[in-house]
């Protein structure tokens, strides 16, 4: 009897180191390229130019960084190399004016701000004149109801990270409803549902891409709008992790110039690289405040020769990072 | 008896100012994991009138509210709030400011 028993215990051990090693092949993948090394950082925590209190939104441009600064409600803009060129933006609900400004993304020319507080898409030159504002607060078709990411088009149309909406907002460059992805105000956990998304990316064949924030997932929707696939954790349904290619919280997505999408997982503290099929390539980061580390890295920004910006929320400030060379 | 008047007076008077300068609650909220919970009950919170200050600490999950004179935060105007911003209410403490 007691050797039965052995044995089906030795059977059940077997089985369930079996599943590990099977989960730890399927699920958990090996970086495929070099990764990237840290170059520089800048800011601390303050309002004075240069300083920050809660950096939550970052995107490039001409060689430009532009860096939301959430509590100072301003919008700041530096160099490559971290030296500051110019801010606006003030507190407030009037034009121009920003509540917590988050993710970011210039389009002709043009930087279009997801304001979370005001519930709009605000949307200022370059040197920082406003131009106009899309949406008012709402869960009804082109409102909002606290967006946290927006990009724009070629053609100039509009996609939303509709937060609290638990949707994603596809609108005319006037503000004009196309469509919707999700379900208005219901979390889900499925494919084509939300659970507070954050951010939002276009490749340049119009495929999108979603941070579907706690689901911990990055979702992908073809040109035609229908859904293509999903990646984080197993089968990409709200199971968080620390592994390779899965998340604890995603709040920001960039394409880089050769198509990979970059993600910052917000509570990993790094940023993952997948190619645009969702397959893992490498990391980086860790968590701690010396060089080449995060605080809860929020935003990522990729620029045209694969730099790469982060928004070091916890750490109120910028990271620069470059590819390893091979 | 002079003595015992001006501690009185003095006693009623600081009460009267730390009525008038209102009330600090702190609630304990679970599912709180980033600055997008944070700025969504911020925004809950500084609609309702009298709220002067507010702190979210994540790493706790501790909400800070102070507001002011004659302003009186509910546990189930509070419980409503934080299941709309989607999180789940858990206590409330509060002192005279």
């Amino acid at each position: 009897m007691q050797r039965i028993i052995l044995r089906v215990l030795g059977g059940i051990t077997a089985l369930l180191l079996g599943l590990v090693v099977v989960t730890w092949l399927i699920w958990i993948p090996s970086a495929k390229e070099p990764g990237y090394v840290f170059v520089a950082a800048w800011g601390e925590r303050g309002s004075a130019p240069g300083q920050f209190n809660d950096p939550t939104g970052i995107t490039v441009y001409g060689g430009e960084v532009f860096v939301s600064d959430a509590r100072n409600a301003r919008i700041q803009v530096f160099d490559f190399d971290g030296r500051f060129k110019r801010q606006f933006g003030t507190k407030g609900d009037g034009p121009g004016q920003l509540g917590r400004p988050m993710n970011l993304t210039v389009a002709g020319d043009e930087l279009y701000v997801a304001d979370y507080w005001n519930d709009r898409v605000q949307v200022f030159a370059l040197d920082g004149t406003p131009r106009r504002h899309i949406g008012k607060a709402g869960e009804g078709p082109g409102e909002f109801n606290a967006p946290g990411g927006v990009v724009v088009s070629a053609k100039g149309d509009l996609y939303v990270a509709d937060f609290y909406g638990q949707r994603i907002q596809h609108l005319r460059a006037d503000g004009g409803f196309i469509k919707q992805w999700g379900n208005t105000g219901k979390v889900g956990i499925w494919a084509g549902e939300f659970n507070y998304p954050t951010d939002v990316a276009l490749a340049p064949d119009g495929t999108l891409y979603v941070a579907d924030g706690y689901n911990d997932r990055i979702q992908v929707f073809g040109p035609d709008g229908k859904f293509l696939r999903k990646w984080g954790g197993p089968f990409g349904m709200n199971i968080f992790g620390p592994f390779n290619g899965w998340f604890t919280t995603v709040t920001s997505i960039d394409i880089g110039p050769q198509g990979n999408v970059f993600v910052a997982d917000f509570y990993n503290n790094r940023v993952q690289k997948f190619t645009a099929n969702g397959v893992f390539l490498s990391a980086f980061g860790g968590k701690g405040r010396e060089a080449g580390q995060f605080d809860k890295p929020i935003a990522v920004a990729v620029a045209n020769d694969g730099t790469v910006f982060v928004a070091d929320y916890g750490n109120n400030r910028i990271q620069k990072w470059r590819p390893k060379e091979k | 008896m002079k003595k015992l008047m001006a501690i009185l007076m003095l006693a009623l008077v600081w009460n009267a100012a730390a009525f008038a300068a209102g009330t600090q609650y702190q609630m304990r909220v679970d599912g709180l994991a980033c600055p997008y919970c944070a700025y969504g009950i911020e925004k809950k919170l500084k609609k309702i009138k009298g709220v002067d200050k507010i702190d979210v600490d994540l790493n706790k999950g501790l909400v800070t509210v102070n507001v002011a004179e004659g302003v009186e935060l509910t546990e189930p105007q509070m419980v409503k709030l934080f299941k709309d911003a989607g999180f789940t209410y858990r206590s409330m403490t509060r002192r005279p400011l």
